[in-house]
């Protein structure tokens, strides 16, 4: 039997509302924040940076920091265009295409005050290459020989084998620094506090593991005027919902990977602005096995390229942040063949006729799509569910197999699969993925068992080519025979999207993918 | 009272011993090294096998568990990240007051009103008020944590600015702007928590106040908020231990609420560590988790044993 206090329950409950209502005072209302900026521009990002050193930069989301801090001889600009930086000019290139030559701008001088010279350039560039040191992103710069140094302004890379892409890879992958610098501070001091070490606009001042990493204006940073900020604090935020409402709530003025679905919402909302553009490398497909069946035919391969409805995809499944291409070409880029996209064309008709051709009939006209079950760049489930439906219209039938990032990497790269999801992030230029993906020896040549000698060809082509319209005939030539032999099967290209708030000045999503704050400003 | 805190102490550091060695075995099983995450998805194959090399990670895994527990037993060295390069027990020190702090607060909250709650259900019995708290309790074990969490960042955070949508101000720098920084995700962590403790205290107070010893007290005429004191002390028993797991429990709970509110914790760093393949902060914290488990139920034997002294003696 209960004790019998209801006399008191009056008293109780007064206490109980008197504790309530003081701790939701209106003081306590009012205790508003202020926003966090006046010169400071925080841009909320997904991923987490593992190091601050350019050549060890995995992620083309946090290269936001090693791209602040550092520069190169030349860089792509926002639009995807190839523009001095470091250098005066983009570089003369000698006939046997081995020799680039580089004139250094006078007036750019070191986060730490020491004059840029054509002494450090060699210094940085013979450093990444040096199989010693073991830059992750060294492999890119493998066929450069040594650099020779001409005056303090003047320097000339050599090549052992032409490679004209390898331009295209610099500011992404790497940076100058100072001669000397790296046995000053070390591995650790690159990694973890690269104070002083680049000639960028952005000084590193903090990196609070897991919460962010802070740079402070550069006072004497060469471009006169800029930046405009006074801090950048780029904050790891990786739950979407919680980096969205960083955003709404003033708490971070860009946000980097929105998610597409909330993409077009966003894009409506008050005080937000949104756009996205179309990457040159942001490969969005379906890797293939063609060593295994039923992917070692072609005619098989043919009619599952026929039966996507590419359009379908981009417009629906990512709201429009992918850019509907067959062919490994953005249908905005300079590089991409109509010939050879429309010969790919959406025609249930043409992949019937080319399924009755395959040796995959009926229950054999089957395979496995693996799918990772975190997002990486781009969700790849609901594509997946898609592509399932598609294919059945054409009696081929696709078992969806769900699986952990880590477990469904490994498992493509070592060819233990049959069809897989991916998206993946090149440096901007034709030939990178088509290299790794369709030539011997490169990470995803176990992926994809695909080996063409005449790709291999006319890669090697295109690699001595720096006439673009020449250059555009090799690439049409390359596209018309992936086409012909579909080793992959492509979607498209995804974009790169951004969303910021409209107090946010002259910034512009990057074709590169990653954040560009050089020229923006904070109001 | 000493014998069994030195039975349960050594069941502790037992229970210790094996969860590191599980624990090690476990996280070598994760596919693929965490050399794919620091150099990268178009790592070559040779470069990722040096990597495994320079990192110890081709040696048989019970000489590398020998070493990591060399390290720990003999100079408290949690070890250093593969992939950040960073000393684990610098990490740990920076991440896990934070943890802590979130957690205390939390269970410091959900035991005083869980307290309060149930024992006014219990004694006022198919009230408003047990009918109240009976919903509530309801509700917080119904509700799930990341979607209050989300639900209350928006509502609070983003349509009226009375609470930052995530991180925690420092102490140091603003108190009060901690205070509020604080407050959703402690709530949230709490909520939970608070409803089990409280069906718990009101299940436990009318069993005891049912028995024929407390129907006795009331005859002899002792005043009701004595027979109510003499009560809880018998029906906090299971309260106890119950609240001991949970503050073991909050800290894998906290994992999910660090996250969606951004909170730079040590259980946050746990689910970064297991996304990146980072071995050694994933033993470290899980370790560190552990340690305190094992504390906490510790500290919950040692309280039971001096509510009920007949814990305390051997059956």
């Amino acid at each position: 039997m209960p004790i019998d206090l209801r006399a008191k329950r009056r008293h109780l409950l007064t206490a109980a509302g008197a504790v309530a209502g003081l701790s939701l005072s209106p003081a306590w209302l009012r205790q508003a924040r202020a926003q966090s900026s006046g010169g400071t521009l925080t841009v909320a990002l997904s991923t987490n940076p593992i190091t601050c050193d350019p050549i060890n930069m995995s992620s083309h989301d946090t290269q936001i920091i090693s791209q602040t801090i550092w520069e190169n001889l030349v860089e792509f600009d926002i639009d995807g265009v190839l523009k001095p930086q470091l250098a005066k000019s983009l570089p003369t290139i000698s006939e046997d295409k081995l020799t680039y030559s580089f004139e250094l701008r006078d007036d750019v001088t070191f986060q730490n005050g020491q004059k840029l010279t054509a002494e450090d350039v060699k210094y940085s560039f013979e450093y990444t290459i040096d199989p010693a040191h073991k830059a992750s992103r060294g492999s890119l710069f493998n066929r450069l020989s040594h650099v020779e140094v001409d005056s303090p302004t003047k320097l000339r890379v050599i090549l052992k084998t032409p490679y004209s892409p390898w331009t295209a890879f610099l500011t992404k992958f790497m940076g100058i620094w100072p001669k000397g610098s790296r046995e000053l501070v070390g591995d650790d001091g690159f990694r973890l506090k690269p104070v002083g070490l680049g000639t960028g606009p952005g000084i590193f001042e903090e990196w609070k593991p897991n919460d962010y990493v802070s740079l402070t204006k550069n006072p004497n940073y060469w471009q006169k005027g800029l930046p405009h900020w006074d801090r950048l604090v780029v904050k790891v935020v990786p739950e979407d919902a919680t980096r969205i409402a960083y955003l709404v709530s003033g708490n971070a003025d860009i946000i980097g990977a929105p998610p597409p679905r909330e993409f077009a919402r966003l894009k409506s909302r008050p005080k937000l602005q949104a756009q996205s553009t179309p990457t040159d490398g942001g490969w969005c497909f379906m890797l293939q096995n063609n060593a295994k069946p039923p992917f070692d035919d072609v005619n098989f391969r043919l009619a599952v390229a026929h039966a996507v409805d590419r359009k379908t995809i981009a417009e629906k499944i990512y709201y429009g942040l992918v850019e509907a291409s067959p062919v490994p070409a953005p249908a905005s880029s300079w590089w991409f063949d109509k010939q050879a996209a429309d010969s790919l064309d959406y025609n249930l008709d043409k992949a019937r006729a080319y399924l009755a051709k395959s040796k995959y009939q009926g229950d054999a006209a089957t395979f496995e799509l693996l799918t990772s079950a975190e997002a990486y760049l781009l969700d790849t489930n609901d594509c997946a569910v898609f592509l399932q439906a598609e294919l059945a219209k054409i009696g081929i039938k696709v078992v969806l197999k769900k699986a952990a990032f880590a477990v469904v990497n490994p498992q493509v790269f070592r060819g233990d699969y049959q069809a897989s999801i991916g998206n993946f992030m090149s440096p901007g230029e034709p030939t990178y993925m088509i290299t790794v993906s369709c030539t011997p020896n490169q990470f995803l040549s176990k992926a994809t068992n695909f080996d063409s000698p005449k790709v291999a060809e006319l890669l090697k082509v295109a690699f001595a080519e720096e006439d673009r319209a020449k250059l555009k005939t090799v690439h049409a030539e390359l596209q018309r025979e992936l086409a012909a032999q579909s080793p992959l099967t492509w979607f498209g290209f995804f974009a790169s999207a951004n969303v910021w708030r409209d107090r946010v000045k002259g910034f512009k999503p990057s074709k590169g993918l990653t954040i560009n704050v050089r020229n923006v400003s904070v109001e | 009272m000493a014998a069994l805190f030195l039975r349960r102490a050594g069941l502790s550091l037992l229970s210790l011993l094996l969860v590191s060695l599980v624990l090690f075995v476990l996280t070598r099983s994760i596919p693929d090294s965490p050399a794919r995450i620091v150099l990268g998805e178009d790592a070559t194959a040779a470069a990722m096998a040096q990597f495994d090399r320079d990192h110890g990670l081709d040696r048989p895994i019970l000489v590398q568990y020998g070493r990591w527990l060399e390290g720990i037993v003999l100079h408290g060295d949690l070890g250093t990240s593969f992939t950040t390069g960073l000393r684990m027990n610098r990490q740990v020190a920076a991440t896990l007051p934070v943890t802590l702090e979130l957690v205390i607060v939390a269970f410091a909250v959900s035991i005083v009103i869980s307290l309060a709650l149930g024992t006014l259900a219990a004694v006022l019995r198919d009230s408003v008020v047990d009918y109240g708290a009976r919903l509530i309790a309801v509700l917080g074990v119904s509700v799930p944590g990341f979607w209050l969490a989300i639900v209350l960042i928006i509502f609070f955070a983003v349509d009226r600015d009375w609470f930052p949508p995530g991180g925690i101000a420092p102490l140091a720098k603003d108190w009060r702007e901690h205070l509020r920084s604080i407050a959703l995700p402690s709530f949230c962590l709490g909520v939970f928590y608070m409803a089990v403790l409280t069906r718990m205290t009101r299940s436990s107070l009318l069993d005891v106040l049912g028995l024929d010893y407390m129907r006795t007290a009331r005859a002899s005429g002792l005043r009701a908020g004595r027979v109510l004191a003499y009560a809880l002390r018998n029906a906090l028993v299971p309260v106890v231990t119950i609240a001991g797991m949970s503050f073991g429990h909050m800290f894998g709970w906290a994992l999910i609420i660090e996250q969606v509110f951004n909170i730079d914790g040590l259980s946050r760093a746990l689910l970064t560590a297991i996304q990146m393949r980072d071995y050694a902060m994933v033993q470290a914290v899980v370790m560190v988790f552990t340690f305190v488990f094992v504390i906490a139920n510790l500290c919950a034997d040692m309280l039971n044993a001096s509510l009920n002294p007949r814990l305390a003696s051997p059956a």
